[in-house]
């Protein structure tokens, strides 16, 4: 009970702490490190390809270089991706708002079977009507020279399912301020938006920017519509591309290259906008 | 209560306007074939009885022909895209009345493009370049068309044997051979590797250096190498749809436990990888690898490249067996067209990027080696290192023919058993002799 | 439509189906007694729809009733029958060869197969259109009928923004699901029972109706059927996510506890060097990470340098080392996730509850379990659950590491170890175009991940007392 115990067993019980925390921040960041360290090798070096040592022995651009070059479409790639993220973030962001909404404030017939029927759609694997979207949007020709626009209306058409989070925000906001407006002659649209939404700046930012980023990420159905056109590329399939197909030889530090002029930016907005993702998926978490 | 009723009709009007929109779109396709349907059969069908063999075979017979414009989109390798697409553009200028057509050339890979043509053809590319062991695959597909008359003849008399055998399917031409230099040999470091002829001094030289040996042993391209090198055979018949009709093999025999013990032996070497791109593999003394890896491969290796044909080894039986394996072509695939003026010009395009000039300055771009009897003349092909390696070891090859897809990933899922630990050199002659038989009479299912 | 009234009448057993059966009778005697009742522009209505409104002068109800009937007949004439009347056959004509050597495209079963369901789904809506349009006939004959006013043109647009707006915010997000997402998945759901594969490829060939013939092979147990390997990938799966979630909660609540520990300074950078691997995008960040375990990848070209061990470790080719492997990289991915969710609701716990216990002597671990866990699992069960569900479709973690391999001559169909059921449908539809087999897998896939959310949500504590499925 001594004072003086209890300070040098916390202070053992920190150290210990901080020891392990250290470790895990070095696995955390080892392979980002090492990926930001190969993509300024030379092309001299290695010829681009993989190498059995970390640091390379001569540093250069050339990776980040041909990136930036005529010879490579990245640059292009790079903004169909960003097109394709801001659209998506933007739309389905309000398709996910007039949904919340709507489930959270009003109850109208059909309501519970809606959600049931949209919480079965959900179990169904998103692949498995991966061909059959392809078609729908060929019928539209937004496949190959139209894809940017394809995927822009595949990532939004369906977002209104994703509703979970921002509903239970909104469940959150208490139903008597509602009242309140409408008893003084306010209409339900004016209620969403002059009062829920300036109320729900939090949530709104948590969804635009899990939406921003899912496009970067996305390779399988972007390569599926983008078939073959490469214009219409996204950097994800591109990219892939370099590591899985021999085709590519000699593009392991360009991969690095590229990975790391991807990963900067998000990682950047992401750190600034933390707090806003922290609280959606908190409140996520514990509303189901 | 009753006012809801709109809302629900507004969305309803949206979703039908939404159909109607694509109603539209989706009859032009519904139509098209309707009113073809009634096309071939009169007054198209008569029409082209005479001009057929005029005008898909020899454009330049027929001065006056109407080809029409459009886009033809063609799929090469990447590291081809640039060079057709100035080739292409030569082609254009050298036939001015076929220019209404515009070539765009996509960057879509051999493995890819296949697969693409068969799930949807109708978006497919005109003209794409496939590796051979696709053909079948495309053509019980009907993603290519075949090549007949004077257009056959072409490739029959511009191209070696083996190539023009490899476009072939149950007697049918179904495409124009464009490398015949899909086949594998021997680059080395000849500062680690004292004695490229022997497998097993190649190995202890890895060993002793440190370095990696790399060879694909669970590709069923690289893995025959073992197997055909103990007297194996795996072919297989097909019939004209390109159906597989027959499979002859022998894995399950003595000839094949030689082979398997070989390749178990093989990985259980310290310095064994399994791989077969140079610029994917790391402290690389020798690979098993293609002529396409020649640059990458000088790179790697500086003054001390070389190339070999592939070792020899010294089977469990005593016996010295050289590897052998597939001699394979890279081949330039037409689609089925409904306008009879742009299959004329696919073709003709099609002929000119797979002619000897072509093929001999795609060599000197692209390092590719031409399956054209002229282009394969000439001396600047002829002193090339890796494709001499490359032409030592054909001799002890067999020519690539057809396998069903299923083959592929059978042979994957053998090697990968090894490379597993699965089958090892503590697996008795029974175990392997199993896994033989089974691996046989899977690939004998595959034909019907 | 239909569709989700039956599947919402099983599961509630029997009574909501005589409940269904008896709204729908109902709903004829009121179209009967509509009719008999009603005045001539009723009777008009139930032939021209909208009639009626437009009639008395409920202009922008009527209209729309009108166009949403003109539209579809206009559909139905020009297109939908084109390809409904072939729904059965799926198409009769392949593609023909032409003399020149040209080819005439015919009967597309794709097409008509997509278009078909898409019809039949339409004719169901008209049809619920139609009832309405009845209704709003017989209601407003009531209305006036008891003198009262009709709602004009104005109040009927006012309302969609207030008492109506759930109606305006729903329509698109409402009919993007149903056509982006419902008509693909019952349209894969058919293909099921079809022969749709590589062979059978529109439009060059056509693809026809097999009946139960695919469900039959992938539960055959013998040499050409796949249900053996369906079962080790099925395995697989259920394993995987369980460790995959559960692993990760629990290694994330510890590296939260750990950073929320009293004394610990630079709380907010620890936590955000873990939020990079939630920031960097996976296709990146993994596809790196599996070279750098390859065979002769830097881990292990780094530990033979040092002498560590002698041959290197076949981390991917080794079926249980890959899989040991990827939930651990899983992991990395997972644990930054666990631990901004659990850092919140750690700090909401009573601090009170551990003081009392520790005046009773309790030990570290001692308030974990008692308190820290029961009342974490508590609120965070739902999380849990779907964590659970999704990792069983978890494509990215696994196609980007192994892409399912390594195979072996024991699994059929491309099927390799460390493949999950959606990876395995990936490969059958990219790979192999062997869409049969792959809308099977889809449909099992749905079975599994429904059995096991009924199941485990039925036993959670905290969703007992919610109002449905919220």
């Amino acid at each position: 009970m001594t004072t003086g115990s209890m300070k040098t067993k916390r202070a053992i019980g920190n150290t210990i702490t901080y020891i392990v925390l250290i470790v895990i921040s070095i696995i955390w960041l080892f392979p980002f490190v090492c990926m930001f360290l190969q993509s300024f090798r030379s092309m001299n070096e290695g010829g681009g390809g993989m190498v059995d040592y970390l640091l390379p022995k001569q540093f250069s651009l050339d990776s980040y270089a041909f990136l930036f070059s005529e010879e490579s479409k990245f640059v292009r790639w790079y903004g169909n991706t960003l097109v394709i993220a801001f659209f998506v973030a933007i739309l389905s962001t309000m398709m996910v708002l007039c949904v919340s909404y709507a489930l959270s404030r009003m109850r109208f017939k059909g309501r519970t079977v809606l959600m049931r029927f949209w919480l079965i759609l959900g179990m169904f694997p998103g692949f498995l009507s991966m061909i059959c979207l392809y078609f729908l949007l060929k019928q539209f020709g937004l496949t190959q020279e139209g894809a940017i626009p394809g995927l822009i209306l595949i990532g939004v058409a369906s977002s209104g399912m994703g509703y979970y989070v921002t509903k239970g925000y909104f469940d959150t906001i208490p139903k008597a301020l509602d009242e309140a407006a409408r008893i003084d002659g306010a209409s339900r649209a004016r209620v969403f938006f002059t009062m829920i939404l300036p109320m729900s700046k939090p949530i709104i930012i948590y969804a635009l920017l899990t939406a921003f980023m899912n496009p970067w990420c996305d390779y399988v159905f972007a390569s599926y519509v983008a078939f073959g056109y490469s214009d219409s590329y996204n950097v994800a399939v591109a990219m892939q591309r370099w590591v899985w197909t021999n085709d590519y030889q000699g593009y392991f530090t360009r991969f690095c290259a590229g990975g790391m002029l991807i990963a900067v930016p998000i990682t950047i907005l992401f750190m600034c906008l933390q707090k806003y993702y922290v609280e959606g998926v908190t409140g996520g978490a514990v509303k189901g | 209560m009753k006012k809801k009723v709109l809302a629900t009709l507004l969305a309803t009007a949206m979703v039908a306007g939404c159909l109607a929109g694509c109603g539209n779109s989706g009859n032009d396709t519904a139509s098209t074939p309707a009113t073809d349907d009634a096309a071939p059969a009169d007054d198209a069908a008569p029409a082209t009885d005479d001009a057929a063999p005029a005008d898909d075979a020899a454009p330049a017979a027929d001065e006056a022909v109407e080809y029409g414009s459009g886009t033809i989109k063609v799929w090469v390798a990447e590291n081809v895209v640039e060079f057709t697409q100035k080739q292409a553009a030569a082609f254009m200028e050298a036939n001015p009345d076929m220019a209404g057509y515009e070539v765009s050339v996509e960057p879509v890979g051999e493995g890819d493009a296949a697969g693409n043509m068969i799930t949807d053809v109708e978006g497919g590319a005109d003209i794409f370049g496939f590796a051979q062991d696709q053909i079948t695959r495309l053509v019980s597909a009907g993603a290519v068309c075949p090549i007949v008359g004077d257009n056959a003849n072409f490739v029959t008399s511009e191209n070696d044997a083996g190539a023009a055998n490899a476009a072939t399917v149950g007697g049918t031409i179904y495409a124009y051979p464009m490398t015949s230099d899909n086949g594998y040999f021997l680059y080395y470091d000849s500062s680690v590797i004292t004695d490229p002829t022997s497998l097993e001094k190649i190995v202890e030289d890895c060993e002793a250096a440190g370095k990696n040996f790399y060879f694909e042993i669970n590709s069923g391209w690289y893995q025959p190498a073992f197997f055909f090198a103990t007297g194996c055979t795996l072919t297989y018949d097909t019939d004209d749809a390109g159906n597989f009709t027959k499979c002859n093999i022998d894995y399950a025999s003595d000839k094949g436990l030689v082979a398997m013990k070989e390749i178990i032996e093989l990985k259980a070497s310290s310095s064994f990888q399994n791989g077969s791109s140079v610029d994917n593999g790391t402290n690389i003394a020798a690979i098993v690898d293609g002529t396409w890896d020649s640059g990458p491969a000088q790179a790697a290796f500086g003054d001390n490249y070389a190339c070999a044909k592939l070792p020899s080894f010294e089977g469990s039986d005593g016996n010295t067996y050289q590897l052998s394996g597939f001699g394979g072509f890279k081949l330039l695939g037409i689609k089925p067209q409904e306008d009879a003026g742009k299959l004329a010009v696919c073709h003709a395009l099609a002929q000119y990027l797979t002619s000897a000039d072509v093929q001999l300055s795609r060599y000197t771009e692209a390092g590719w080696g031409p399956s054209n009897v002229t282009a394969q003349q000439d001396p600047a092909v002829q002193a090339d290192v890796a494709l001499s390696a490359l032409a030592e070891q054909l001799v002890n090859t067999i020519p690539q023919g057809n396998y069903p897809g299923d083959y592929w990933t059978l042979a994957t899922s053998l090697g990968d058993d090894v490379i597993t630990g699965t089958l090892s050199t503590s697996s008795s002659d029974e175990e392997l002799m199993t896994a033989l038989q089974n691996f046989q009479d899977t690939c004998i299912s595959y034909a019907q | 439509m239909g569709k989700e009234a039956n599947s919402g009448s099983t599961a509630n057993k029997q009574n909501p189906v005589g409940k269904f059966f008896g709204n729908l009778g109902n709903d004829f005697k009121e179209i009967g007694l509509t009719f008999v009742e009603g005045d001539w522009k009723t009777k008009v209505s139930f032939l021209i729809m909208g009639f009626g409104p437009i009639m008395r002068k409920q202009f922008v109800r009527g209209l729309a009733l009108l166009a949403v009937e003109v539209l579809f007949i206009l559909y139905l004439v020009g297109f939908g029958w084109n390809y409904l009347k072939d729904i059965g056959t799926l198409g009769t004509v392949a593609r023909v060869m032409n003399d020149n050597g040209t080819y005439s495209y015919n009967d597309n079963s794709f097409l008509i197969l997509l278009y078909g369901i898409l019809t039949i789904v339409l004719i169901f809506v008209f049809l619920l259109v139609w009832r309405v349009n009845v209704r709003v006939n017989r209601n407003e004959e009531k209305l006036l009928a008891a003198g009262k006013k009709l709602a004009t043109n104005g109040q009927d647009l006012h309302s969609l923004l207030d008492s109506n707006f759930d109606k305006t915010l729903m329509a698109l997000p409402f009919t993007g699901v149903m056509v982006f997402t419902a008509l693909p998945i019952v349209f894969m759901i058919c293909i099921a029972f079809t022969d749709y594969d590589a062979n059978h490829q529109p439009p060059t060939n056509l693809f026809t109706w097999v009946g139960l013939e695919n469900f039959k092979n992938m539960l055959s147990f013998g040499t050409s059927g796949i249900g053996s390997t369906f079962l080790t990938v099925l395995g697989w799966t259920l394993i995987w996510a369980f460790f995959a979630t559960f692993l990760t909660y629990f290694c994330g609540m510890g590296v939260a506890i750990m950073i929320n520990k009293k004394g610990i300074k630079f709380k907010k950078l620890w936590r955000t060097i873990l939020v990079v691997t939630i920031a960097v995008p996976q296709f990146v960040s993994l596809l790196y990470v599996y070279k750098m375990f390859a065979n002769d990848g830097l881990i292990n070209t780094y530990l033979m340098k040092w002498g560590w061990i002698s041959s290197y470790i076949p981390f991917w080719s080794n079926p249980t080392l890959a899989k040991v492997l990827i939930i651990i990289i899983n992991l990395w991915i997972g644990i930054p996730y666990t631990m901004l969710i659990t850092t919140g609701l750690l700090m909401n716990i009573p601090e009170d509850l551990y003081e009392s216990a520790r005046i009773d002597g309790a030990t570290g671990f001692q308030m974990f379990r008692s308190i820290t866990l029961p009342y974490m699992l508590f609120v965070t069960g739902p999380f849990l659950l779907t964590q659970y569900t999704g990792n069983l479709n978890n494509f990215n973690v696994i196609y980007l590491l192994t892409q399912g391999g390594p195979q072996s001559m024991a699994l059929s169909n491309k099927a390799g170890y460390t493949d999950l059921l959606v990876t395995w449908l990936y490969k059958m539809t990219v790979n192999d175009t062997n869409y049969r087999m792959a809308a099977v897998l889809g449909i099992m896939v749905f079975v599994v991940t429904a059995v096991i959310s009924l199941a485990v949500y039925g036993i959670l504590p905290s969703v007992k007392d919610e109002e449905g499925f919220q």
